[in-house]
């Protein structure tokens, strides 16, 4: 049986090369094929497509699971706002990250928090690649 | 729809890198020429849209497409500014509560002056544009500043665009610190962000006249010279950087604070990049 790897967060996260690595380029292509949770193949080795946010939420679901996922998604979105490059959507899932958290829907609020931070962390990736790679769009 | 969405995403931030134009234009105080990158700029669209003079980019994307310029030119026996105008004029010239007026704090009067701005303002080391000299103007003397991207400030600012009317914009980068200003604004118009990862430069220059759903984006040269501008969409006037904000949310980015630095900048970078075109302030757009 093939090893899976789960995706390292590390790798996704080196700035400028987020979407440039091979790599990249095939985990977002089967991301965007098939979703979460979907096995691929990659130079001879097994990944799934979970990004690290998913995997960091695939554990039980409880108050305390929640608390800490919701503060971690707050703490990278701060860190995005910081350099200016938050995406609209981050806000309502912390929202509503909070609100599952007060009713009780663990999962839910988990979920949603995973998402949130995933959205930080792109911003942010974003942010670097664009300050390495914008001159490249500057007509000559 | 999702796989879509997810696409454009993430995809897209993979193509990021294969982007092949570039890059001996400068990227840095030292090595960047604004003269060298108004001119690239502008030989790029006349290339690309040859039967366009340079002349009429002032009109936006209706120099670019019969159709829509029709239909322009019909709104525009009936401009939807004209109350705006008026009522700019009115509040450009009423005095403050110390007797002095708008005219005390613009060179000539501030009439016939947009074309001046925005400018590199060595004494408060930043660039100033046209409705911060506004409510700058407003705070000096006592005044409230207005809010920035609509309403009166807007109005102001189309009374003076519209005494400006055929005068060529003639933005200056006297220093260093100013073009340093330069270099940021023009890092953020081609800088990619929020999650549809896209830049200013995505619609404005390759994705200038090409359909976006319904939508045909305009050219960013020239861009400036037509605000502020009634938009059918606002069903009021607004001000150019409303129109920032407004394309910033488009791409599912939080904006950038209106009138702030980065803006401001921004605001410098285009506005440079349309010298030597007329001011034809205020317009009317989709």
């Amino acid at each position: 049986m093939k090893k899976t790897i789960s995706l390292v967060a590390a790798l996704m996260m080196v700035s400028g090369v987020v979407a440039a690595h091979p790599f990249n380029e095939a985990f977002n292509e089967q991301r965007a094929m098939y979703g979460k949770g979907h096995s691929f193949t990659w130079n001879g080795q097994t990944y799934i497509t979970d990004h690290p946010e998913e995997i960091a939420a695939a554990v039980v679901a409880n108050a305390a699971n929640a608390t800490a996922l919701l503060a971690a998604a707050k703490d990278q979105y701060t860190q995005v706002l910081a350099v200016d490059f938050g995406w609209t959507l981050t806000k309502n899932l912390l929202k509503s990250a909070g609100k599952a958290l007060e009713t009780g829907e663990f999962r839910k609020s988990m979920d949603l928090s995973a998402q949130a931070q995933y959205h930080s962390r792109m911003g942010i990736a974003q942010y670097h690649q664009s300050q390495a790679e914008w001159i490249m769009a500057v007509p000559e | 729809m999702k796989i879509i969405k997810s696409l454009l995403a993430s995809a897209s931030l993979a193509l990021v890198a294969s982007i092949s134009q570039a890059a001996t234009s400068g990227n840095t105080l030292a090595t960047v020429d604004p003269e060298a990158d108004r001119s690239a700029m502008q030989s790029y669209f006349q290339k690309r849209f040859p039967q366009v003079a340079l002349s009429d980019y002032v009109n936006g994307i209706y120099a670019l497409d019969a159709p829509s310029r029709e239909q322009w030119q019909d709104i525009e026996e009936f401009p939807p500014y004209e109350f705006d105008i008026e009522a700019g004029e009115a509040l450009f010239n009423k005095t403050f509560a110390n007797g002095k007026s708008y005219a005390d704090c613009f060179a000539n009067g501030g009439i016939g002056i947009r074309q001046n701005f925005p400018r590199w303002d060595a004494s408060q080391g930043k660039v100033v544009t046209l409705e911060l000299a506004i409510n700058q103007c407003r705070k000096a003397n006592g005044e409230e500043a207005l809010g920035w991207k609509k309403g009166k400030i807007a109005q102001i600012s189309a009374y003076m665009a519209f005494t400006s009317r055929d005068n060529v914009f003639d933005v200056q980068i006297p220093n260093d610190k100013a073009k340093a200003a330069y270099l940021d604004g023009k890092q953020s118009f081609y800088a990619r962000r929020g999650q549809l990862n896209m830049s200013c430069a995505n619609c404005h220059i390759a994705g200038a006249y090409i359909k976006i759903r319904a939508d045909l984006p305009g050219p960013t040269l020239g861009h400036v010279t037509h605000f502020p501008v009634f938009r059918s969409k606002w069903g009021e006037l607004g001000t150019l950087q409303r129109r920032y904000g407004g394309c910033q949310k488009n791409v599912r980015g939080v904006p950038q604070k209106t009138q702030g630095e980065k803006f401001r900048n921004l605001e410098f970078f285009q506005t440079y990049m349309s010298n030597g075109l007329v001011v034809n302030g205020p317009g009317a757009r989709k």
